[in-house]
């Protein structure tokens, strides 16, 4: 069955970025017959334009947190069947994100978070200034994912130390490391041996997204 | 190709360049611009022309006798009278010697007088005596005269003001309180310009110019527009000036509108529409500076973009042309090379009426 109109709208209501009419075109899909999963699997493409949008300056902070929180009105909605279908848990990974010791920026790594979370990923945000341990057990605990972020010269070496902690651990080959933040290079990525280099947070959403999907290693 | 034309990046260096090589740029600015703004391109004999005078020989650049615009200069008396280290000649003036020289010496056809800190916090305590300097000035001077302020909503926020910093709270996801705390602050500063507005143009002054308006977002925006309008019921004849602080308005707020539009990510195209409606006399673009990229680059960026807004405006433009803004290089003191260039690409092919 083709949803074509609904998808629209839920995709016209998500990139709107108002909460209202993200809630009022969930209850349109789902009367329409639309399944939760189909329902955020639309909201998820929508998610990454109004990431684009951002990076364009044609959205603004508040757009993506307004959109995000339209997300999360949408899952409180769409949990119940969820929950019903057993399908509750069907994410595409466990992410531990995270601004190193040290560092206090963390505007664009929620951005990320935000964004990890709509694509379907379990996410696990430690906040700022998160010292190096929280990382190690947060993949020892089942994180598949290690998100860092740093904004400081100063504190872009921190993302090093964790990775050898990673190693020492025997954790390293059990999760993907991702990395980004103003000074930080895709030669910095892999000079410090880690996986993923994302220049901003949509980029970084879709790197996770293409491995989790197998379309990349 | 022969890399014989000297002119600058954006940060003011020095860069020799082919022709070609200019020509590449200017498209490539062009193209910057109608991907950011959603203008339409520059015509091939625009951008040939903005070559054109990119390669001029002279170490300056003019525009033919009858093609002159008036100037006036948005600095204040103030950038005669300050050392800033590598520039500002700090002369040994008064404020009104300051602007007299301006007038006489430097042939300004307006002038914007203004408070060695400008902005309309700052300004409100001290509003009596700007009033008194306003009336010193008017009677010692011939040429129009402005009272130029910057609104400056981010002084109302903390921790220099009492109102929740909309950015420190959306680093927390308080969006809705981000939004709330932004409004109250805006209309604080709506209240503060109209007070000081009213009481500067009591004195019979020419106008007022809101200088780097939006420069705190589009609640700094919307609330500088808000003003405008009341000032304007007051004043129907005062010259209300509005120049803006950035080619694009910040979502700071991301929702507020003006008029039924959103004011977030509005270009000169757009807002000077909005300024139309509020009562703005004559508008002045801003259009930044990309520092990593040559003058030839910023100048078609910038000229693509100030001629659509020249083009669907009804009220005169006087466009920003300084230090990193309209294509000029973001350095103390611009090269007059590239600024002169800058200046005439506008007049020629912006149509713009005053710089």
């Amino acid at each position: 069955m083709s949803f074509e109109n609904e998808q629209k709208l839920l995709h016209d209501a998500l990139v709107s970025c108002k909460v209202p009419d993200i809630v009022e075109s969930v209850n349109t899909a789902k009367a329409a017959g639309m399944s939760a999963n189909e329902i955020i699997d639309e909201f998820g493409n929508s998610m990454s334009e109004v990431g684009i949008l951002f990076e364009r300056g044609k959205l603004f902070l508040p757009h993506v947190l307004s959109a995000a929180n339209g997300m999360k009105k949408a899952m409180e909605i769409l949990g119940p069947e969820l929950m019903a279908s057993g399908n509750e848990g069907a994410s595409k990974g466990k992410v531990v994100m995270g601004t190193v010791e040290g560092d206090v920026h963390d505007i664009g790594k929620s951005i990320c978070s935000t964004m990890l979370q709509c694509a379907g990923f379990e996410v696990h945000d430690l906040g700022r200034d998160v010292p190096k341990p929280e990382f190690i057990r947060e993949v020892q605990d089942g994180c598949c994912y290690c998100g860092m972020s740093a904004l400081m010269t100063t504190t872009m070496t921190v993302m090093k130390d964790i990775i050898e902690m990673l190693k020492e651990a025997g954790l390293r080959e059990r999760c993907t490391v991702m990395v980004g933040g103003a000074p930080i290079t895709q030669a910095y990525c892999e000079k410090i041996g880690a996986d993923v280099y994302g220049e901003s947070a949509s980029e970084t959403t879709r790197k996770a997204k293409d491995i989790a999907d197998g379309v990349v290693q | 190709m022969t890399k014989d034309h000297m002119t600058r990046m954006g940060d003011g260096s020095r860069v020799w360049m082919s022709r070609e090589e200019i020509r590449a740029e200017v498209e490539a600015g062009n193209y910057a611009a109608v991907d950011a703004a959603e203008v339409p391109s520059l015509t091939d004999d625009d951008m040939t022309r903005i070559v054109d005078i990119m390669c001029e020989k002279g170490r300056t650049v003019s525009v033919e006798p009858g093609e002159e615009v008036i100037l006036t200069q948005d600095g204040g008396e103030q950038k005669l009278l300050m050392d800033n280290g590598s520039s500002s000649p700090a002369l040994e003036l008064n404020r009104l010697e300051g602007i007299q020289v301006h007038e006489r010496a430097l042939g300004m056809d307006t002038f914007e007088i203004a408070y060695f800190d400008p902005s309309t916090k700052q300004i409100k305590p001290v509003i009596g005596l700007e009033m008194a300097h306003c009336q010193n000035v008017m009677a010692n001077t011939v040429i129009p005269m402005l009272y130029m302020f910057m609104p400056n909503l981010g002084l109302y926020y903390q921790p220099t003001g009492m109102y929740g910093n909309p950015p420190d709270l959306m680093r927390d996801f308080k969006i809705e309180k981000a939004m709330s705390e932004g409004e109250k602050a805006a209309d604080e500063m709506y209240k503060d310009i109209v007070y000081i507005g009213e009481k500067i143009l009591s004195t019979g002054i020419d106008g007022m110019d809101f200088d780097t308006t939006a420069s705190a977002g589009d609640l700094d925006f919307v609330a500088s527009l808000r003003a405008v309008e009341t000032l304007r019921e007051s004043y129907p004849d005062a010259d209300i000036q509005m120049g803006m602080s950035a080619e694009n308005v910040l979502g700071i707020h991301g929702m507020v509108e003006y008029k039924g539009t959103v004011a977030a990510g509005l270009y000169p195209h757009q807002q000077v529409k909005l300024a139309e409606m509020a009562g703005v006399s004559a508008f002045g673009p801003v259009v930044n500076t990309n520092t990593s990229k040559s003058t030839a680059y910023n100048v078609a960026r910038a000229v693509c973009m100030v001629k659509e807004c020249s083009k669907v405006s009804n009220i005169p433009l006087q466009v920003n042309m300084g230090m990193g803004v309209g294509g000029t290089p973001m350095c103390e003191t611009p090269p007059i090379d590239a600024i002169t260039r800058a200046d005439k690409c506008m007049i020629e092919i912006a149509h713009v009426d005053g710089l």
